[in-house]
C-alpha cells in the first residue's frame, strides 16, 4: 500500500511536467491548430533562462544589492523567466509560423521542428556541450508519512502546475482575450472581419504558450537539477501526445491528459518489468485512441482539416 | 579559344605552386571520429579538446617520432552526430579521402561497431577510446580499443561489495537502451548470483537513455528489501539517481562504476553522492602525476575537469604515437604504413597512461587495474582500495 | 544560348554526364593536383573549399573543367543527336527507353563512385533516403495524413531481413550455423527484403485500422505510439541483442542492388499514385465525404496506401541494415523520423520529383556541410525553414512524374511550351 501511495505521489509529480508542458503545447494547438514541434526546445531554452536569471539574482543577493531570501529569488526567476521566454516564443512565431499562415499546417509543424533543432544547436553552439546544474535556491526537505516520501518540492511542484493550469483555463474561458482565441479556435476566417487581429492573437498564443513552458522548465530543474541542449525533445513529443489525447481546442483535457500519461509511464514501470515500460506505456496510449478515436475531450469530427 | 588559353594558362601557374608547397615533409594524419551534436555533445567536446591539447604538445615538441625523422600531425575531426550510418560515413571518408593514418574513435559502441567493420575492411587501424562492446574488436585485427571490458568491471565490484559490507542482496538500475551499462549491469549481477546464488539480485530495474525520472523503479528497488543499489550510469544520471533515491527515503549505499569518474558527478549531485563507492581506472580528484597535470591542464584552458573520455582519447592518441614511433619509420606508402602502424599497436604489450598501466590481450582489449574510489565528506574522491584482475 | 539548352533532351544530359565523368577517371588526379587540390574533390568540391577557404579557387576550377563545361559542351552539341536518338527509342516500348536512359545513368554513378569508396557510400545511403521519402510521401503526401511512423517500419523492414540473412546464411552467436550455402545468398536477398517489407506491411496494420476511424492529429500520434512501441519492442528482444543492436549482415547491398531496387521503387509507387487508387487516395485526402460519395472505398484505400507505403519503407530499411552491416533500435527513434519528415517536406509533397530532390538534396548537403561541425545543424534547418516560408508545400511539390515526358526528345520547344497547360 505504501508502494502504491509512493508511486501515486511519483505519478502526480511526473504528471505535472507533462500537463504543464502539455498545457503550453495545446494553447498553441488548440487555437491556431498547428503542431508546435518547437515547444519541447521552448520549454529547454526557458530552463536555460531560468539558470540564467536566477545566477544574476543570486550573484545580486550576494553582494548586497538586494536583499532577497531565497524563495523570492525563486518566485522572481520563474516570473521574469516567463516573460523573457515568451518573448522567444513570440519570436518563434515571427520567423517561423506567420510566414506559413496560408500553407498546409504539416509545413508549419516542420518550420517548428527545425527552429527546435537551432534552438538546440544554437545553445550547443553557444553554452558548450557542458551540462549545467540549476541553483538549488530551496532547501530540499524530506518528510514521511506512513512509508510515503514527500519533498517540498514535489508540493511546490504540484502546487504550481495546478494553480497554472486553472490560470490558464480560466483567462481562457472568462476573459476577452481568451473569447478571442476561442473564436479564432472556432472560426479562422470570421473572426478577424469581427475586429481581432490574427497576428496579435496568434503572438499572444505563442507567448503564453512559452511562458507555461518556461515555468515547466523551471520547475522541472528544481525537481531534476541537470540541465543539457537536448532535454526538451522528448518532452515535446510527449506533450504532443498529451495535448492531443486530451483534445484538440480542450486546455483542461490537455492538463488532464498530461497527468493521465504520466500516471500511465509510472504505473507501468510499478507493475511490469520496467524494460516493458516504452512498450507498455505507448499500447495503452494506442488503445485509448482506438477506443476514443478523437481523444478526451475533442469534437467527433472537425472539418477544419486544412491539409 | 581566349578564355580556354587563359584557363590554361592559370592552370600552369597554379601547378607550379602546388609543387613548390609540395616539397614540404609529409605529415601523418590523424582521423578523429567523435559525435560533436546528436545525443551525447559532451563526449564528443571532451575528445576534441583532448586532442587538441595532444596535438599543440607533439607539433610544439616538432612533431611525431617516427625512425629518424619527424613529422608533423594533422588532425582530421569529423562529427558522426551520434548516429551509426554517419559514423560509416565518416570513417569512410577518413579513409579514402582524407588518407588518415590512425582513426581515432568512434567513442560510443552503437557507432564504433559499425565503423570498426569499415576500418577493418579498409585495412586502416581504428582504435575507440571509449567502446565497451565486445564486437567492437572481436575478429577485427585492425581495431583497438582503450577502456576495459565490462566482464571485468562487474565481479571486481560485486566481490567488493561482498567483502566490505557483507551484503547478499543487491538491487541494479541501469539504463537498458545504453550499451555500456546495460553490459556492465548484466556482469554484475551473473558475478553477484554466483556469490549469492540465484534470485540474490532482488530488483533489477532499467529505464530509457534520457529518462530523468526514476521514482517508479526506486520505488520498487525500495520495496525490494535490497541492501545495496548498483547504478553503472553515466554522470548525469547519477546525480539524477543518487538525489531521487535519497528523496524517496532509499537509505542503503549505492555503488557505482568507472562511468562514474567525473568532476562533475559531485558538481551535479551535491551532497548526496557523498559516500558513495565507484570503481574507476581514473581518479580525477585523487590523481597523482601524469593524470593530474593533465586534468589541470585541460581545467586551466576549458574550465572544467575532463571527464574519462577525454582521458581515454589523450591514452589512445598516445598509444597510437607509441605505435608510430614503433614502426622504425614511415614510408609514404600509406597502406603499408597503416599495416606497419597497426602491427606496432598490436604489439605494444604494456602501456602506462593517465588511466591507469594497461596491458593489452591478443583481442586488443586492454587490462587494467581498477581503483575502488569513495566520495568523501567533503565531495573529494578519495583512493579506496585498487583491484586487479 | 538558354534556348539552345532547352532543346537538349535527358539523354543528352547523361551523355554529358557520362563524359564528365570519364575525364575525371583520366585527368582528374592530375587536374587536382596542377590545381593545388590534395585529391579529386570528393563532393563537387565543396567539402574540400570549406575545409580549406584557401583551395576554393582550385576546387571551382576543378569542377568548372571537369564537370560544368563538358557537361554543357556535350548536351549542347549532341542535342540534335540526342534528340534523335530518343525519338528512335520512343518508337519501343517505354521500357525500352527508359532501360537505356536509366543504363547510361547507372553506368556513370559505377563510374562516379568508383573513384572513392566514400562517394559510394553516400550514394548507396542516398538512394535509400530516397525510397524512405518516396514512400512516407505516399502517405504524407498522396494520402495527407500526418504518419510519424516511417522509423518503425524501417526497423521491422531491418531487423526482418537483418535477421533472416545472418540466420541463414552466416554463423552466428546466437543464431546458430549457417543453414543454407552462402553461394545462394545473393539471389534469394530480393526474397529477403521482400519478406521483410511484407512484415513491415503487416505490422502496418496497427497504423492503418485505426485510421479508418480517426484522422489528422490523432492519427498522428497513433502512429508515434506506434514508432515507440517498435523501438522499445526490439529493444526488449534479446535474441537480436537488444539495445546493443544487430551486426555482422553479409556485404550483399552493393550500389547495383540499391539501384535497381530504388528504380524498382520510383517506378512502382509512380505507377501507384497515377493509376485510379493513387487519385482515390488524392480524393480521401481533400475531402473523405466527397470521395465516399464517389463510390470511393475510402477504408479500402487507406488500407492500401499504409500498406504499400509501409512495404517499401520495410524494404529501405532491409537494404539500410545491410549497407551499414549493423543495426541497432536507437537508429530508428526520433532524431530519424525529424530527417525523413524534413526530407519529404522539403522535397515537396505529393510528387515524386520533390521525393528525389528532398533525399539527395539533404543527403548532400548533410555531407557537404560536415567541414562546418556544429554549425551545420543550425544551416541546413535554416535553409529547410527558407524553403517552407518561400514554398510552403516544399521544393516541387503536386507535380506528376512522367516517364515518357521525360524520355521523350525536344525537338521545339516553343511549341510545346505554348501545347502545356498554363498555371
Amino acid at each position: 500500500m505504501a508502494l502504491f501511495l509512493q508511486n501515486l505521489v511519483n505519478a502526480l509529480q511526473w504528471g505535472s511536467f507533462y500537463a504543464l508542458i502539455a498545457l503550453g503545447y495545446s494553447m498553441v494547438y488548440s487555437i491556431l491548430m498547428l503542431f508546435n514541434f518547437a515547444h519541447g526546445d521552448i520549454f529547454m531554452v526557458g530552463a536555460y533562462i531560468g539558470v540564467g536569471v536566477a545566477a544574476v539574482l543570486i550573484a545580486m543577493a550576494a553582494q548586497g544589492a538586494l536583499a532577497l531570501p531565497p524563495w523570492l529569488i525563486l518566485i522572481l526567476t520563474i516570473l521574469l523567466a516567463m516573460v523573457l521566454t515568451s518573448f522567444v516564443g513570440m519570436l518563434v512565431e515571427r520567423i517561423g509560423y506567420r510566414p506559413l499562415r496560408a500553407a498546409p499546417r504539416a509545413s508549419a509543424a516542420i518550420t517548428g521542428l527545425m527552429i527546435g533543432i537551432i534552438l538546440e544547436t544554437g545553445n550547443l553552439a553557444l553554452l558548450g556541450a557542458r551540462r549545467i546544474r540549476f541553483p538549488s535556491l530551496i532547501d530540499t526537505t524530506v518528510y514521511e508519512m506512513g512509508g510515503v516520501f514527500i519533498t517540498n518540492t514535489k508540493i511546490l511542484i504540484v502546487v504550481v502546475a495546478l494553480l497554472l493550469a486553472t490560470g490558464m483555463h480560466l483567462f481562457v474561458r472568462k476573459t476577452k482575450w481568451g473569447l478571442a482565441m476561442r473564436a479564432m479556435a472556432f472560426d479562422y476566417v470570421a473572426v478577424p472581419l469581427m475586429g481581432v487581429s490574427i497576428n496579435g492573437i496568434a503572438a499572444l498564443t505563442f507567448a503564453l504558450g512559452s511562458a507555461l513552458a518556461a515555468a515547466a522548465g523551471i520547475l522541472y530543474a528544481l525537481a531534476y537539477p541537470v540541465l543539457d541542449p537536448y532535454m526538451g525533445i522528448t518532452f515535446g513529443w510527449k506533450a504532443f501526445v498529451a495535448a492531443i489525447l486530451g483534445g484538440r481546442g480542450s486546455v483542461m483535457g490537455a492538463t488532464l491528459a498530461g497527468f493521465l500519461l504520466g500516471f500511465i509511464e509510472i504505473f507501468t514501470a510499478m507493475i511490469f518489468p520496467s524494460s516493458l515500460r516504452d512498450l507498455i506505456a505507448y499500447s495503452i496510449v494506442l488503445l485509448i485512441l482506438v477506443v476514443r478515436p478523437h481523444g478526451f475531450f475533442g469534437e467527433p469530427y472537425s472539418a477544419r482539416l486544412r491539409l | 579559344m581566349k578564355r580556354k588559353a587563359l584557363l590554361s594558362v592559370t592552370t600552369c601557374i597554379a601547378a607550379v605552386f602546388a609543387l613548390s608547397l609540395g616539397v614540404s615533409a609529409q605529415t601523418i594524419k590523424i582521423g578523429l571520429n567523435i559525435p560533436l551534436t546528436g545525443d551525447i555533445p559532451k563526449v564528443g567536446e571532451g575528445s576534441k579538446f583532448a586532442a587538441e591539447m595532444w596535438l599543440a604538445d607533439v607539433n610544439g615538441a616538432g612533431g611525431l617520432e617516427a625512425g629518424k625523422k619527424k613529422h608533423k600531425v594533422e588532425l582530421v575531426i569529423e562529427d558522426n552526430e551520434a548516429k551509426a550510418e554517419s559514423a560509416v560515413k565518416a570513417a569512410t571518408k577518413l579513409i579514402t579521402e582524407d588518407e588518415v593514418l590512425v582513426i581515432v574513435g568512434p567513442q560510443s559502441s552503437k557507432q564504433a561497431v559499425p565503423a570498426g567493420g569499415v576500418s577493418q575492411d579498409r585495412a586502416t587501424p581504428m582504435i575507440s577510446p571509449w567502446s565497451t562492446n565486445p564486437n567492437t574488436t572481436k575478429d577485427r585485427p585492425y581495431v583497438f580499443r582503450a577502456p576495459f571490458l565490462d566482464p571485468f568491471q562487474g565481479p571486481v565490484l560485486a566481490n567488493f561489495i561482498t567483502n566490505e559490507f557483507k551484503f547478499t542482496k543487491a538491487a541494479v538500475l541501469y539504463d537498458q537502451a545504453s550499451d555500456y551499462p546495460k553490459g556492465l549491469a548484466e556482469f554484475f549481477k551473473g558475478a553477484w548470483e554466483k556469490l549469492h546464488g540465484a534470485g540474490s539480485v532482488v530488483a533489477y530495474e532499467s529505464f530509457t537513455t534520457k529518462d530523468t525520472d526514476f521514482s517508479s523503479q526506486l520505488t520498487k528497488i525500495r520495496g525490494s528489501g535490497a541492501q545495496v543499489l548498483f547504478t553503472p550510469q553515466y554522470y548525469n544520471e547519477v546525480a539524477l539517481i543518487v538525489q531521487q533515491a535519497r528523496q524517496l527515503g532509499l537509505k542503503s549505499p549505492i555503488v557505482g562504476s568507472d562511468s562514474w569518474g567525473s568532476a562533475e558527478t559531485v558538481e551535479l549531485c551535491g551532497k548526496d553522492c557523498h559516500g558513495a563507492f565507484f570503481s574507476t581506472h581514473y581518479a580525477a580528484a585523487g590523481a597523482t602525476g601524469a593524470t593530474k597535470a593533465f586534468i589541470d591542464r585541460y581545467n586551466k584552458k576549458h574550465g572544467y575537469v575532463p571527464d574519462d573520455v577525454a582521458a581515454l582519447t589523450w591514452d589512445s592518441l598516445r598509444i597510437v604515437a607509441t605505435a608510430v614511433k614503433a614502426t622504425g619509420g614511415l614510408t609514404g606508402d600509406l597502406k603499408k604504413d597503416r599495416e606497419a602502424v597497426k602491427n606496432a599497436m598490436a604489439g605494444i604489450k604494456k602501456f602506462a597512461g593517465i588511466t591507469g598501466n594497461m596491458t593489452f590481450t591478443p583481442e586488443g582489449d586492454p587490462i587494467k587495474c581498477a581503483v575502488i574510489v569513495r566520495i568523501s565528506d567533503k565531495g573529494q574522491f578519495e583512493f579506496y582500495k585498487s583491484v586487479c584482475p | 544560348m538558354m534556348r539552345g539548352f532547352s532543346r537538349v533532351p535527358l539523354l543528352g544530359w547523361l551523355a554529358g554526364g557520362f563524359v564528365a565523368v570519364v575525364l575525371e577517371i583520366q585527368v582528374g588526379t592530375l587536374l587536382a593536383h596542377s590545381l593545388g587540390l590534395p585529391k579529386i574533390p570528393v563532393l563537387f568540391g565543396i567539402v574540400t573549399a570549406l575545409k580549406k577557404p584557401l583551395l576554393f579557387p582550385g576546387a571551382a576550377l576543378y569542377v568548372l573543367l571537369i564537370y560544368a563545361v563538358p557537361i554543357a559542351v556535350i548536351a549542347r552539341f549532341t542535342a540534335a543527336l540526342a534528340n534523335l536518338a530518343a525519338g528512335r527509342l520512343l518508337a519501343f516500348p517505354l521500357a525500352v527507353s527508359a532501360a537505356v536512359h536509366l543504363g547510361l545513368f547507372y553506368v556513370t554513378l559505377e563510374m562516379w563512385s568508383g573513384l572513392s569508396d566514400y562517394r559510394d557510400l553516400v550514394l548507396r545511403f542516398t538512394l535509400i533516403a530516397v525510397m524512405v521519402t518516396l514512400s512516407l510521401n505516399v502517405i504524407n503526401g498522396y494520402m495527407g495524413e500526418f504518419s510519424c511512423s516511417h522509423p518503425g517500419f524501417m526497423a521491422v523492414g531491418a531487423y526482418v531481413a537483418s535477421v533472416l540473412t545472418i540466420d541463414l546464411f552466416t554463423s552466428h552467436r546466437v543464431f546458430g550455423s549457417a543453414l543454407l550455402p552462402a553461394v545462394l545468398g545473393p539471389f534469394l536477398f530480393p526474397v529477403i527484403l521482400v519478406v521483410g517489407g511484407l512484415v513491415a506491411a503487416v505490422s502496418a496494420l496497427v497504423v492503418a485500422i485505426p485510421s479508418f476511424r480517426t484522422r489528422g492529429d490523432y492519427l498522428a500520434i497513433i502512429s508515434l505510439a506506434f514508432m515507440f512501441i517498435v523501438k522499445s519492442l526490439i529493444e526488449n528482444l534479446e535474441i537480436v541483442g537488444g539495445a546493443r543492436g544487430l551486426g555482422g549482415q553479409p556485404d550483399w547491398a552493393g550500389l547495383p542492388t540499391v539501384f535497381l531496387w530504388t528504380v524498382a521503387c520510383v517506378w512502382v509507387i509512380n505507377n501507384f499514385v497515377r493509376s485510379t487508387l493513387g487519385k482515390a487516395l488524392n480524393a480521401v485526402r481533400d475531402n473523405e465525404m466527397a470521395a465516399t460519395a464517389m463510390t470511393v472505398d475510402t477504408r479500402f484505400t487507406k488500407m492500401v496506401g499504409f500498406l504499400f507505403a509501409a512495404f517499401w519503407a520495410g524494404v529501405a530499411g532491409g537494404l539500410f541494415a545491410h549497407v551499414l552491416r549493423y543495426v541497432n533500435p536507437g537508429t530508428f527513434g526520433i532524431q530519424k523520423l525529424a530527417e525523413v519528415l524534413a526530407m519529404v517536406y522539403f522535397g515537396g509533397l505529393n510528387s515524386v520529383y520533390g521525393s528525389i530532390i528532398g533525399a539527395v538534396g539533404i543527403n548532400l548537403l548533410g555531407e557537404a556541410l560536415r567541414p562546418l561541425e556544429i554549425f551545420k545543424w543550425i544551416i541546413i534547418p535554416l535553409l529547410l525553414i527558407l524553403v517552407m516560408i518561400y514554398r510552403p508545400t516544399g521544393l516541387v511539390a503536386f507535380k506528376e512524374f512522367d516517364p515518357e515526358a521525360i524520355l521523350k526528345p525536344k525537338t521545339d520547344p516553343e511549341r510545346e511550351r505554348d501545347a502545356l497547360p498554363q498555371g
